[in-house]
């Protein structure tokens, strides 16, 4: 190591690597530059535009087992050091914000405990991949949710610790709903058992017999690791009609599934935004759709046949065809346990469609795109094709709120993604890319609009700040509180602005956390824009705002 | 190429994870969704693909240095390929593979080797084979067989046996076989005897490209002076080297490349194989890397943005040699195929390669076993596979280990059903 490298990262005590050496054995840590390195590199949704790495850890552990969580985290409480836990390791808010940081990397705790197939939970450990868990639970004719990141994403961290809407979200609602209990550990290193279990009576609650601390735990964002380690949770298990293994060729654009006679695909498509509406909010409550994502016919083309895509949007007729006579989609997958219940699903979905002015498409008979497309649906394996065209995307603020609100969300971000790829500070998608889910009887959607580019571009990297500063001021020009309020810059902003839930985390942040043990900046800390090369008219629309939306004393 | 020339892949990492896993849509359970073996064995970030590519990146960078532990991290990977195959289910702009390889040859050029991978390199100056064994006895497994001298004559057909097959006792009448299924078919065989030398993949694997370079400088002079329009060899390392790894240094072979299953299967398809004895067993049939995600040819070296690169040049591991093995497994009277989840372009690794089983032979051995688990759960009598370093590190492990699983090269297979006679060795 180079003197002056070593000047840029922090360091760590013999005595304090001892002490975590002997609580993970010796073979489980590591302080070695190039392997700390590899948890500092998190390009996409960098809270530091501008850079690609974050701070590196000062030494890295494995722990196996509850205990060993415990006993990393005493020795960081003992030796002035922070904790930050993550699971499969995907995003900015897996990774260190000190310089005094021990990376907890939870792999080696991938364990599915328990599938109770009577009462429909499974208990997992953080390393339990979505796909994984499905493989398992379908063969018992269960299913969970998956979160939009997708099936190489942890649904304990997902349930625990942050966010949760997904595809199937219009069936299984979002991860905050699906967490029945969980063993938390504490940030001075003692365990506490929400839920059922904190009773000691199995898994089948998140609300008691036992403490139910579910707002605390987890609240809207997730404390991302701010608040403890999460070493165990039980998550809801659903219905699921289809066989115990969908056979399936290829990997994903190449794929070819059998497709389970009881399910159904409709690209449902309307003319405007108040037939769209319309629609979907009666689908919610004919309680109808297995999965629902609301799609952008050009994102889709856009990351599956990307060099297609480029010529064919050069083309203003066929981006107008995509971009306007197909706005208002959303693909609506059902799933039923007879074909005499599929057929009235869909003779309902049909006849919604039909009332609001709508097209139905029925892609079950479109073979090459639905065994194409199956695996992506049930299993989510299509999000992460968001990475392909430039290898890096962020989404705005976004949030989950009443599905009408979300329209005007997505005109606001709309706006701004197209003044930005005019500007070619991010890549050309079209602009309209939200990743759009109704849930809850469809009262409720989450709209996360997203956006992509590419790190490796100093223009893509100077433009992510100032397109973060706009969703922010088109976020407080329609009231929202985001739900990337995780991001301290914007916490700082919106949290006096919305009841001052930053003060309350920063609170509860002191109570658990007497020895400041966790790295908490993404959970409460707080930060600024910069704003020294931001266009006037902007910083004064912002502080407008600030100003207008200010509660009375 | 020089390792600074991939730094825009290793940039393009995402950190996603997927290089960890088996494609996602092909996940069929919790104990067998793992891809890569390294990661798995030792669980930091940086033995995976995406990790190594980071630790690459924070050397150039000057963020980090390479030293011994990390130069042994580097080394602890098969070179399997089923990271990249994996990534590339996402992205099209980063070629892991050849990250991985270039990081091996800066770790040898600045320095960081491992005794062991230098006593194969030695071993291959001295005796032009990787296993060390007297280069006047390579030729030996052929002794009896009516094959031409390549050396001396022209021919149909030039057989390229291996080091391993060459010099293996228990894999020398499988050679053998070999190619008595193929002068039982009419074919005219040649090769090259003692004379025949290593491929020189294995160097290359190891980061020492000049004597992988020259092994194929030899190899090519050889073949011209044959006159052979088809060259066949039943190693798959080699197979994958001469199809990939040739033409990538600019080194193509004038003539046809093929495994020792595909001319099977084109002589099955012919009707000049014929196979009749029962082998009423049922099977499973392991992947070898180098034949199937590592055996697709060389398709271009793209100069430009690859994001620009069209499909049809992307190395994803699907155009590799999985159906031929397969339709010879199937053609066997009797037999059945049971197959295991990871399989094809996902298939797990046997261990054996990239220097493993030379320099961390535990590591090999794990590896392997948790494949013949993996062939246990399928529900089969016995595996069957296509390479030597396959057969080699499953019977070793199974014997080590205990594991009651019989491994067989399809060759073996194919002579058993073909009934044909092996003359023993004179």
């Amino acid at each position: 190591m180079s003197e002056t490298a070593a000047k840029t990262f922090g360091t760590i005590s013999e005595e304090a690597y001892r002490d975590l050496e002997e609580a993970v054995g010796p073979e489980n840590a590591s302080r070695e530059p190039g392997v700390l390195d590899g948890y500092a590199w998190q390009p996409t949704n960098n809270d530091h535009p501008t850079e690609r790495w974050v701070k590196r850890p000062v030494a890295v552990v494995l722990p196996g087992s509850t205990a060993e969580v415990q006993a990393v985290v005493r020795a960081c409480n003992r030796h002035g050091l922070k904790f930050k836990a993550f699971s499969t390791g995907w995003g900015v808010w897996c990774g260190p914000t000190y310089d005094n940081v021990v990376q907890v990397d939870l792999r080696r705790m991938n364990r599915i405990l328990e599938i109770d197939e009577k009462n429909m939970y499974a208990v997992v450990e953080p390393y339990a991949i979505a796909a994984q868990i499905q493989a398992e639970v379908m063969k018992k004719g269960l299913n969970l949710h998956i979160h939009g990141s997708g099936p190489n994403c942890s649904p304990l961290a997902s349930a625990t610790s942050g966010w949760g809407v997904g595809h199937d979200s219009i069936y299984m609602s979002y991860s905050p709903r699906n967490v029945l209990g969980a063993e938390w550990v504490l940030p001075d290193g003692e365990v506490l058992r929400l839920g059922a279990p904190g009773s000691g009576l199995g898994w089948f609650s998140g609300d008691g017999p036992g403490p139910s601390l579910r707002g605390v735990m987890r609240g809207s964002a997730g404390a991302l690791s701010g608040l403890g380690i999460f070493t165990k949770c039980a998550l809801k298990l659903y219905n699921w009609p289809g066989p115990p293994r969908i056979e399936t060729e290829g990997c994903l654009l190449d794929a070819r599934s059998e497709i389970p006679e009881n399910m159904g695909f409709y690209l449902c498509a309307f003319p405007d935004r108040a037939s769209f509406l319309e629609a979907v909010l009666k689908m919610g409550e004919a309680e109808i759709g297995y999965n629902a994502l609301r799609t952008a016919t050009a994102a889709y083309l856009n990351v599956m046949t990307p060099r297609l895509f480029k010529r064919l949007t050069d083309t203003k007729a066929i981006r107008d065809l995509m971009g306007k006579t197909l706005e208002y989609t959303i693909m609506m997958v059902l799933a039923a346990n007879s074909r005499e219940e599929l057929d009235y699903q869909a003779g309902s979905l049909l006849s919604i469609v039909e009332d609001a002015g709508g097209i139905a498409l029925d892609m079950s008979t479109q073979k090459p795109f639905v065994r194409m497309a199956l695996m992506g649906f049930v299993r989510a394996t299509i999000p992460a094709l968001v990475f392909r065209i430039g290898g890096s995307f962020n989404t705005a603020l976004d949030r989950n709120d009443a599905l009408d609100t979300q329209e005007n969300w997505r005109d606001a971000c709309l706006a701004i993604k197209e003044e930005w790829i005019s500007k070619g500070g991010i890549l050309d998608d079209m602009g309209d890319n939200p990743y759009y889910v109704p849930y809850e009887n469809n009262m409720w959607a989450h709209c996360e609009v997203v956006y992509q580019f590419d790190h490796r571009k100093p223009e893509h990297r100077a433009a992510l700040e100032p397109i973060f500063l706009d969703f922010t001021i088109a976020a407080l020009e329609q009231c929202m509180e985001p739900m990337f309020s995780s991001d301290p810059r914007v916490r700082a902003i919106i949290g006096p602005l919305a009841g001052g839930f930053n003060r309350w985390q920063r609170e509860v942040s002191k109570a658990l956390d007497p020895g400041e043990a966790a790295d908490s900046t993404l959970y409460c800390g707080e930060g600024a824009f910069d704003l020294s090369a931001v266009d006037g008219a902007k910083v004064k629309r912002l502080n407008e705002l600030i100003e207008k939306l200010k509660p009375e004393a | 190429m020089a390792l600074a020339d991939y730094k825009r892949d290793m940039e393009g990492c995402s950190r996603c994870s997927s290089c960890k896993w088996v494609p996602f849509n092909q996940i069929k359970s919790w104990r067998f969704a793992k891809n890569c073996p390294s990661i798995c064995r030792y669980n930091f970030h940086a033995y995976s693909g995406s990790g190594r590519m980071i630790i690459a990146n924070s050397i150039l960078e000057g963020r980090s240095e390479l030293n011994e532990a990390v130069a042994e991290i580097v080394y602890r990977c098969q070179l399997c390929g089923a990271c990249d195959t994996a990534c590339k289910v996402y992205r099209d702009d980063i070629d892991l593979t050849e990250v991985l390889l270039e990081l091996r040859a800066f770790c040898v050029e600045s320095g960081e080797l491992l005794v062991e991978h230098m006593a194969v390199i030695d071993a291959l100056k001295r005796e032009d084979n990787v296993l060390g064994e007297p280069k006047e006895r390579r030729g030996e497994w052929a002794a009896g067989l009516p094959l031409k001298d390549i050396n001396r004559e022209t021919c149909e057909v030039f057989f390229h046996a291996g080091c391993r097959y060459s010099y293996d006792p228990d894999l020398r009448d499988t050679l053998r076989g070999a190619v008595s299924l193929l002068l039982d078919a009419g074919v005219e065989v040649g090769i090259a005897g003692a004379e025949e030398s290593c491929c020189g993949g294995r160097a290359y694997e190891l980061g020492y490209r000049g004597e992988a370079a020259n092994y194929a400088d030899d190899l090519l002079s050889r073949v011209k002076a044959s006159g052979a329009r088809t060259l066949v060899t039943a190693c798959a390392d080699g197979y994958a080297h001469l199809r990939y790894l040739y033409p990538r240094m600019g080194k193509e072979l004038p003539c046809e490349v093929l495994h020792i299953t595909q001319y099977l299967d084109r002589l099955l398809a012919g009707g000049r194989l014929r196979l009749r004895n029962s082998l009423p067993t049922l099977f499973t049939y392991h992947d070898p890397c180098h034949l199937g995600r590592m055996g697709e040819p060389f398709l271009s070296d793209w100069k430009g943005d690859k994001l620009e690169r069209p499909m049809s040049l992307k190395r994803a591991g699907r155009k590799g040699v999985y159906e031929e093995p397969r339709r010879l497994l199937r053609a066997l009277p009797g037999a059945g195929l049971a197959e295991m989840e990871r399989i094809r372009e996902y298939a797990w690794c046997c261990g054996a390669g990239g220097g493993v089983l030379e320099a961390f032979p535990d590591f090999a051995l794990w590896t392997a076993a948790e494949r013949l688990e993996e062939a246990l759960a399928s529900g089969a009598e016995a595996l069957a596979t296509a390479c030597p370093w396959c057969v080699r590190a499953f019977r070793d492990t199974a014997s080590q280990a205990g594991i009651d699983l019989p491994v067989y090269d399809l060759i073996d297979l194919a002579v058993t059903a073909a009934g044909i006679s092996v003359p023993a060795p004179a």
